[in-house]
């Protein structure tokens, strides 16, 4: 496992509304996530983990400091190159699926492909489906997939255009225990076996006791970042710091 | 719940004023229509009462015939000098004057005729003071042969002034004038749009080829005498059949209704398209309201938990539209300002100037306008609350609440289908039913707006294979945004199929009037070829008669050989109804005119003498007619004839009508001296367009109004006619279109705001704005297709229908496949433009509100 940094914040500041009722949801956060790692990033409401995620994956702007995408400095982008970087270099899982209703499961997957216009390399495809265990459950449209599943084909479409990260918000938040924890694996999985670069939103001391290392905020500073240990040290840690 | 409804509409403001928009459209075309004709009729009321003030009795000729709006001339016969010297002796009698009013020519300073619109043109003769209502702004009413009047309408469009030189003809030759007066009507420029030319008396009898005849008589009534005793007394020594007696005020009363009930087909003819505008605009309500009822339906539920009952729920839906009713119908009342100089302003430039001055707001128009749009409006919006009404109070707590299916849903399928059979019952009933004329025309009406809905109702069953077809080749272009096109355009297929069905209506529509017209055109070209075989016609340029010494001049031209007139009226047969009657010369027509003969044979129309008739296989069918049969005819001018039945023909040019007779006959018995238009043969060897050519310098230098054509040049003249007439249709029809537009744009804003969350998810996982504009932009182009496609297929079939009854008559029916596919494509270019705006929204959406997005 290399040490080389795919996404770096340094000094990020994220200030919401102005004069007195201004809020700084990220007071200097300077991080740096290495290539190949699996990376939680905890705290409570209102600590600026979403906003961290949102600045880091390029779906907000900053109003203070730089981050970098695989060398990439996210500031000097206009929206059509951020867009472009969403879509080559980020992958993304949301708390709720997001799925197409309309497209079928193997079409979601594929769909990142498809927007950039490029070829589906079948044997990844196959691959990643594997991993996900859907085999035969690519051919149905997301309503007819239970929570898990749709959660799993969400995993695969952040996989499948070999991104440099993938930003996982609260993507236990809506499933049950059995459901997260396969989710939870499969991350897991992508980072081990693929040398997937993995950065997950949480607030779910279970969830992030699988990552390797925890990033824990509070009023929009890094108040803890270490190893993570296992899901008891967390739920410590998290009382301690937080 | 007013005030939730209150709260509903601040809410959604955009989309409430796109739905109004289809109210707004309606209505303005109802209050323009009324505003319009009103205006013209109060315009025509004023004309007459000045044209007859200081007139206490008016002495006309009867008519038997009303004027219609054909080529036929029914002009009785004309006052003679008989009449007026009664009258004079009539005790009560202050004043009798004789005066005349007859269509003539009215040449400008380059010796086209003045007027070409369309609106008539007239020659008339001093009155006495008393009598007359023109009132002179410049110079003074002429007095020597040599002089002229002109109204200063005519005079300021021609740029005429007193001392110019102004070139007029009534039956015979142009004759020249010199300009010595110029008068306004009262305080109107002019005689309602018409021109007139004023002469001394018997200036006038020369020109119209009279003698000593009028076309009124005005009296004056004595001190004493009222207009009621003096029209009675002159009433009584006339014989009633020869002359109707009115005063003043009913002459001017009978003159305008006159011209009103000419007119009223252009109302009729413009709330053809108010109707299927607001009908249109129906179909759009009622489909956004049932777009917002889905989406609003844990707001329903909510309200029941919280103890709404289902009235309440039900008056918070019917609330909502009530008020946009009423808001769209009121500025359709005021868009009805605009609406109707527009609409004036489009029949000028097709040709047709209307008068006009001010503008005439009555009561009926707007307690109709805002009716009409506020009703329209409730009933459209019904379906779509009786909806809302049955969410259950569980729908707020459920995960993924939707509106639960009604008990009928089952049978929406056979009831759409019943429907739209209905609808096409209704329309064979009325095409080939005993209904007649308007009955016939509304049965066919009313069951092309059933077939409307039962197909909007079904067309949910094809979106998806439309979207399919209309959308792979979409797919295979813009790859990933056409497939979500595809997929979103047939996500939810009846609000699809009730948004393209708007479109549908209007593109139906345009495609049955396309085609109609299109055959009618083939039909010209058709007939012409059929039954011409002369290579020269000769008509007027303003649909006014060929006056008859312009066929010796023609029969001079070298090249010219055989020349035929043709003439129009009509007359009552005894027992046989109002045939239209032509006038034929029989030893020249067979030379210029081909026509089939069931009985008889070119040789019976030749031997055609005054006494014999011949007449055409329709009406002898109709009328049961046989050859041998005598009928007993009565003409416009009172003559009563009797003709022998010498043949029967069947005419696919349609150019002899029910009853031919010689034209000698017509000429004396019917008052019609000119011809509807001539017909000429070019002697062999002659270089058509050479005799053409030759042929329009002579006649034009005697009769400047008149053209001569080949038969291509009058075929394409025909076909410019047909298309004028389209062009106003294509205009109307273009507000129906809009209205669809409208609807497109709400429907892809509404399910934009549905979909803000996918749209967040694309933005995010990199789909570009491009990308997204195009994906909205398809799907409106889908939508679009599907209705065109519709439309395209109903319009063909309504045309198809409607023409087979017309067949017989020579109709040629004619699928012009060229301008359907343009139609098409226009439809996909709607589409493009109807996204254009919900598109740039969906792109701008901020992702991450997006994803956040409830």
């Amino acid at each position: 496992m290399t040490a080389t940094p795919i996404v770096t914040a340094v000094d990020l500041r994220r200030r919401f509304g102005e004069g007195e009722a201004a809020v700084d949801a990220l007071d200097g956060v300077t991080l740096e996530l290495p290539a190949g790692a699996f990376t939680a990033i905890m705290g409570p409401s209102g600590s600026g983990k979403s906003t961290l995620m949102h600045c880091l994956a390029g779906l907000d702007k900053p109003t203070g400091g730089i981050v970098t995408i695989d060398g990439i400095e996210l500031g000097t982008l206009d929206d059509k190159k951020l867009t472009e970087l969403r879509r080559d270099k980020v992958g993304f899982i949301f708390q709720s699926f997001n799925l197409l209703p309309v497209l079928t499961a193997q079409e979601n997957i594929e769909l990142p492909l498809k927007i950039a216009g490029r070829d589906v390399d079948g044997a990844w495809r196959d691959q990643i489906v594997q991993t996900v265990h859907l085999g035969d459950r690519l051919t149905h449209h997301p309503a007819e997939l239970s929570g898990g599943q749709q959660q799993r084909v969400a995993v695969a479409r952040a996989l499948i255009s070999k991104p440099a990260v993938v930003f996982a918000d609260e993507p236990t938040g809506n499933l049950d225990s059995q459901s997260s924890s396969e989710v939870l694996r499969l991350l897991r999985q992508s980072v081990d076996e693929l040398g997937q670069t993995v950065v997950m939103v949480t607030h779910d001391a279970n969830a992030a006791a699988i990552a390797d290392r925890v990033v824990v905020l509070a009023d929009g500073k890094i108040v803890h970042d270490g190893a993570a240990g296992s899901a008891d040290e967390v739920h410590d840690l998290l009382r301690t710091v937080a | 719940m007013f005030a939730l409804s209150l709260r509903g509409i601040a809410t959604r403001k955009l989309r409430t004023a796109l739905t109004a928009f289809a109210v707004v459209l309606g209505v303005a075309l109802v209050s323009g229509t009324y505003l319009l004709t009103d205006t013209i009729n109060h315009a025509f009321d004023e004309v007459f009462q000045t044209a007859n003030r200081g007139v206490d009795v008016v002495v006309t000729p009867s008519r038997l015939f009303d004027q219609g709006n054909d080529n036929a001339s029914v002009t009785p016969n004309p006052l003679p000098a008989s009449v007026l010297d009664q009258v004079r002796r009539v005790p009560g009698v202050a004043l009798a004057a004789g005066s005349v009013f007859l269509p003539g020519q009215i040449y400008d300073k380059d010796d086209d005729p003045l007027i070409t619109s369309g609106a008539p043109m007239f020659i008339s003769d001093t009155t006495p003071r008393r009598f007359d209502p023109l009132v002179y702004v410049e110079g003074h009413p002429p007095q020597a042969a040599n002089e002229v009047a002109l109204d200063k309408f005519s005079a300021d469009k021609a740029g005429y002034e007193l001392g110019d030189t102004v070139p007029i003809s009534g039956e015979g030759p142009q004759e020249r004038f010199r300009l010595v007066g110029i008068a306004k009507f009262g305080d109107a420029n002019s005689l309602g749009g018409a021109a007139i030319a004023v002469v001394l008396p018997p200036v006038a009898q020369r020109l119209l080829d009279l003698h000593d005849e009028f076309t009124t008589i005005q009296v004056a009534a004595a001190p004493g005498t009222s207009p009621n005793e003096l029209a009675a007394a002159i009433r009584a020594v006339l014989p009633a059949r020869a002359a109707t007696v009115r005063t003043g005020e009913q002459q001017a009363k009978s003159d305008s209704q006159d011209i009103k009930d000419n007119l009223s087909f252009l109302r009729t003819f413009l709330f053809v398209f108010a109707g299927i505008a607001l009908f249109v605009g129906g179909f759009l309500i009622a489909n956004t309201f049932s777009i917002t009822v889905a989406q609003r339906v844990r707001e329903f539920a909510l309200l029941r938990i919280i103890g709404a009952n289902r009235g309440q729920v039900m008056r918070a839906v019917i609330g909502e539209a009530l008020l946009i009713g009423l808001v769209g119908s009121l500025v359709g009342l005021l868009a009805g300002f605009v609406i109707a100089p527009a609409l004036k302003g489009l029949f000028k430039a097709l040709g047709a100037d209307l008068p006009s001055s001010g503008i005439v707001l009555e009561t009926r128009t707007i307690v109709v306008s805002l009716l009409i749009g506020t009703i329209i409006t409730l009933v459209s919006a019904l379906m779509p609350a009786l909806r809302a009404t049955r969410v259950p109070p569980m729908a707020a707590l459920q995960e993924a609440a939707s509106l639960p299916r009604g008990r009928t849903a089952r049978w929406r399928t056979p009831l759409a289908a019943a429907v739209a059979l209905l609808g096409a019952a209704l329309v064979l009933l009325g095409l080939f039913g005993s209904a007649s004329g308007g009955d016939a025309a509304a049965l066919v009406g009313a069951g092309a707006a059933v077939i409307f809905i039962g197909v909007g109702l079904l067309a949910s069953h094809i979106v998806k294979p439309l979207s399919l077809a209309v959308g792979l080749p979409v797919e295979r272009l813009r790859g990933v945004s056409g497939r979500l096109a595809r997929e979103n355009a047939s996500r939810n297929p009846r609000r699809t199929a009730s948004t393209s069905a708007a479109l549908m209506i209007g593109v139906a529509f345009v495609a049955f009037v396309t085609i109609f017209a299109a055959g009618l055109k083939a039909s010209i070209a058709d007939a012409v070829n059929v039954g011409l075989k002369g290579q020269l016609i000769v008509q007027s340029s303003n649909f006014q008669p060929v006056p008859a010494a312009a066929s010796r001049t023609l029969d001079e031209v070298p090249g010219v050989g055989t020349v035929s007139g043709i003439r129009f009226s009509k007359a009552i047969v005894a027992g046989k109804g109002r045939p239209t009657v032509t006038g034929v010369d029989p030893t020249t027509i067979d030379d210029v005119f081909k026509v089939d003969w069931t009985e008889g044979s070119p040789a019976t129309l030749i031997a055609l003498a005054p006494g014999e008739a011949v007449v055409s296989k329709d009406w002898a069918d109709g009328h049961d007619v046989r050859v041998g049969q005598q009928l007993a005819l009565t003409s416009p001018t009172e003559a009563r004839l009797t003709a022998t039945v010498t043949g029967i023909y069947d005419d696919k040019a349609n150019l002899l009508a029910d009853v031919t007779l010689p034209n000698a006959v017509v000429i004396r018995d019917f008052n019609v001296p000119g011809s509807a238009f001539l017909m000429a043969t070019t002697t062999p060897g002659e270089d058509v367009s050479t005799v053409r050519d030759r042929a329009e310098r002579s006649v034009r230098a005697r009769y400047p109004a008149l053209k001569v054509q080949t038969e291509d040049e009058f075929v394409s003249d025909q076909k410019n006619q047909i298309n004028r007439l389209l062009a106003l249709v294509y205009v109307l029809l273009a507000l129906t279109l809009l209205i669809a537009l409208f609807g497109i744009l709400n429907t892809l804003f509404l399910t934009i705001h549905e979909r803000t969350r996918e749209l967040g998810m694309l933005r995010a996982i990199g789909t570009s704005r491009k990308q997204v504009k195009q994906m909205v932009r398809w799907e409106a182009v889908i939508t679009a297709q599907i209705g065109a496609v519709l439309g395209v297929v109903l319009g063909a079939i309504f045309a198809v229908l409607v023409t087979i009854p017309l067949e017989s008559e020579g109709f040629t029916i004619s699928i012009p496949i060229g301008q359907l596919i343009v139609l098409l494509v226009l439809a996909g270019l709607f589409g493009v433009v109807a996204a254009i705006w919900p598109a740039r929204r969906a792109a701008r959406l901020d992702v991450l509100q997006a994803l956040a997005y409830e």
